[in-house]
């Protein structure tokens, strides 16, 4: 069923590790043309930049090509017409995705994975443009079962985010009370999740990943309400839009869930499943106090931010103290090239994006949305007190 | 055939020692398992929720704490970092130099930011400088740049090239009219007196390693100036060609040097500025689509030949 084989996909993974370990300097680069070309398949691949703007110049072309057409001869014609010319353009882009892998084995190449997304987006336009009102449930749950099949045949882990996206789509045909949304969309995201862990399928971490964040996402309420900017900006939660024991079983839940995924992703040593539970704890402490209605204090990040520095120098400590510098298989030592890639692009990046984001905005002039001018730069020098 | 059955035939073939053999099987089944990045993302995260607390507090709290105490920590705090930093340091070398220990790189990163915050302070309720906003940042800028390449911290060099961005914005604040042309002006100015002062000391060697960050950053600034040049009405058409040169040089070097980063820039940059040149007379609905569908496949085309002969990942 998947559009690639276990070995290709497998051989894709080895020469990744080698590559890794090249410039880890755990092989030489002999060895590493020695053992490099038992990697070899046929899947054609591209580095992440041509790969981004392949995809977008797909999307170009497909959503472009099929607004000419539209435009040329369906103009001003029936709902109905334009329905069934939008599913047509989905099994085109469908059969498009399909013919590319199938006859240039692309792999993670930007244009198949576009065919592949466009097929989704034309299908879910087509059914709204036929389907009744009574009826347009069906187009989130077309989407879903879409999104859920592109994934299992391309492995494109963003179709089945897109899957959890539509379920979202679609609880508010089923139900109008926000509690019971709330609850069809974690059932939902639970019920994968248990079908995921049951099956294992090949790219199961960063779906285990989404899963364990939907569902976290889900139950906070503070983060998932409708009216969010209101809570956030203009004062605490309010508990009357959902039922008292409804709202406070998710405060429950948001505190016992960050540590069950935590202990799975440790357990499992899977490391998005870690992310994911770091973030979900944290989540949970900056959620508190307005899911209790207290009062922020502008101490609050900074007693955050010795706390998340703390845990990080603890564990560091912790783990360095054991011989090798390894606890219970666990080491704070670098052992990947790509986590020093990683930390390269990300401090250059994100040093870039700090004064902006953790500093308030002041200027002696009104530059307006120009280069420069002071509120892009200055590390925070240009704050108003 | 999985990981560990290629590494057991490697090694039965003498290209992997059994050593190498058995560290290369356990890093593959993740045996130990590095938390590295999770631990640097901890402190990052932390750093900088500590440093908007710091500075929420500072701006909240001014008038009730006092200009005393609010120096006094802020300078404890700058004092203690950098303290940290310089007697935790290692020798200075032109070349990369790691990180002495995990929290080295943020233990500065934290005092660079605090810096900001007090000098923030300091000018706003003492108006040392009477506004003079843009020679806070030249200081700072200058001082971000010798603590940068003095600990190797691309934290600091990128606050570094921000203030110095915002210095050069800030300069042209002043002028009463024609902001727009004249910040575009400064944007170019900046972006080449960058990647200017990124080459030579990357020629010189001088931490070398910087060099992607001095031109990724020259790159994007110098593009979207230019981009924004072409987008007025007045001499479009010398900008376009500025843009295109800009593209070519952008291209060649992404091709020439393997960092196809570049070659996204081209492709995007350039294909925005054609299209809203040739775009801007066209009222047809069916023109535009056409133009897109036409141009895209140009695209694609020139894409998948670029990617297939210089841009493989296997």
């Amino acid at each position: 069923m998947r559009a690639y084989s276990a070995s290709a996909e497998e051989s894709v993974d080895a020469r990744n590790l080698l590559k890794d370990w090249l410039a880890e300097s755990f092989l030489t680069r002999e060895q590493y043309d020695r053992m490099e070309p038992d990697t070899a398949c046929d899947l054609r691949r591209t580095n992440i930049f041509l790969r981004v703007v392949l995809f977008l110049f797909t999307l170009i072309i497909v959503a472009a090509a099929a607004g000419l057409f539209f435009v040329l001869v369906l103009d001003r014609s029936s709902s109905q017409s334009t329905g069934v010319f939008l599913l047509v353009c989905a099994a085109a882009s469908y059969a498009s995705a399909e013919f590319a892998v199938s006859q240039f084995h692309l792999y993670r190449y930007g244009i198949e994975e576009a065919l592949a997304v466009c097929s989704v987006g034309f299908l879910c336009g087509g059914l709204l443009a036929l389907l009744s009102s009574s009826t347009e449930s069906l187009v989130p749950a077309a989407g879903i079962l879409a999104s859920l099949w592109i994934w299992h045949r391309f492995g494109l882990p963003y179709a089945f985010l897109a899957a959890m996206i539509f379920v979202i789509w679609l609880a508010p045909y089923w139900t109008s009370s926000h509690s019971a949304q709330h609850t069809i969309v974690a059932v939902f995201y639970a019920t994968g999740l248990i079908a995921v862990i049951a099956a294992r399928p090949r790219d199961h971490s960063i779906v285990e990943a989404l899963l364990w964040l939907g569902i976290y996402l889900a139950i906070n309420l503070q983060l998932s309400s409708m009216d969010l900017l209101r809570q956030w900006w203009l004062g605490p939660a309010s508990t009357t839009e959902f039922p008292r024991a409804f709202y406070w079983t998710t405060w429950v839940l948001i505190w016992l869930l960050p540590p069950a995924i935590l202990v799975r992703g440790i357990l499992r040593k899977d490391r998005l499943v870690i992310a994911v539970g770091t973030i979900a704890a944290l989540l949970t402490l900056i959620t508190n106090k307005p899911y209790l209605g207290w009062q922020r204090h502008t101490w609050d990040p900074m007693l955050l931010g010795a706390l998340l520095i703390a845990t990080a120098l603890l564990l560091r400590r912790w783990l360095a103290a054991a011989p090798n510098g390894i606890r219970h298989g666990f080491t704070a030592q670098r052992l990947s090239a790509k986590d020093k890639q990683w930390m390269s692009i990300g401090s250059a990046a994100l040093g870039l994006a700090t004064p902006q984001a953790i500093t308030p905005p002041h200027q002696p002039a009104a530059p307006g949305p120009h280069f420069g001018g002071g509120t892009s730069g200055g590390a925070g020098a240009s704050s108003d007190f | 055939m999985t990981i560990l059955t290629r590494l057991e035939q490697w090694k039965e073939q003498g290209i992997l020692s059994p050593d190498q053999h058995s560290l290369l099987s356990a890093l593959s089944r993740a045996e130990p398992f590095s938390v590295f990045l999770e631990l640097n993302l901890l402190l990052y995260a932390g750093i900088l929720a500590f440093v908007a607390g710091l500075g929420w507090t500072v701006t909240t709290w001014s008038q009730q704490l006092g200009d005393v105490l609010i120096l006094a920590a802020l300078s404890a705090i700058l004092a203690a970092c950098f303290w940290y930093t310089f007697s935790r340091a290692p020798a200075w070398s032109v070349a990369e130099v790691p990180s002495p220990s995990l929290l080295f790189d943020y233990v500065l990163y934290l005092g660079s930011l605090v810096w900001s915050v007090e000098l923030a302070y300091i000018e706003n309720r003492f108006h040392l400088l009477s506004g003079q906003w843009d020679l806070y940042l030249l200081a700072t800028a200058a001082l971000y740049f010798v603590l940068a390449y003095r600990f190797d911290n691309r934290f600091v060099l990128s606050l570094a090239l921000s203030s110095l961005a915002g210095w050069f914005g800030l300069t042209i604040s002043h002028f009463p009219s024609h902001q727009d042309a004249t910040y575009r002006q400064y944007a170019i100015v900046y972006s080449l007196f960058i990647a200017a002062a990124g080459a030579i000391t990357h020629r010189r060697a001088l931490k070398p390693h910087f060099f992607g960050t001095y031109l990724n950053i020259a790159a994007n600034v110098l593009f979207w100036a230019l981009l924004s040049g072409v987008f007025i009405r007045q001499n479009s058409a010398l900008w376009l060609l500025a843009l295109l040169a800009a593209c070519a040089a952008s291209l060649a070097w992404g091709i020439s040097r393997r960092q196809f980063a570049f070659v996204a820039y081209a492709a995007v940059y350039g294909y925005i500025g054609i299209s809203s040149i040739l775009l801007r007379e066209m009222n047809s609905g069916a023109a535009l689509l056409a133009y897109f569908a036409v141009t895209g496949a140009a695209m694609l085309i020139m894409l998948v030949a670029i990617a297939r002969r210089f841009g493989k990942e296997a």
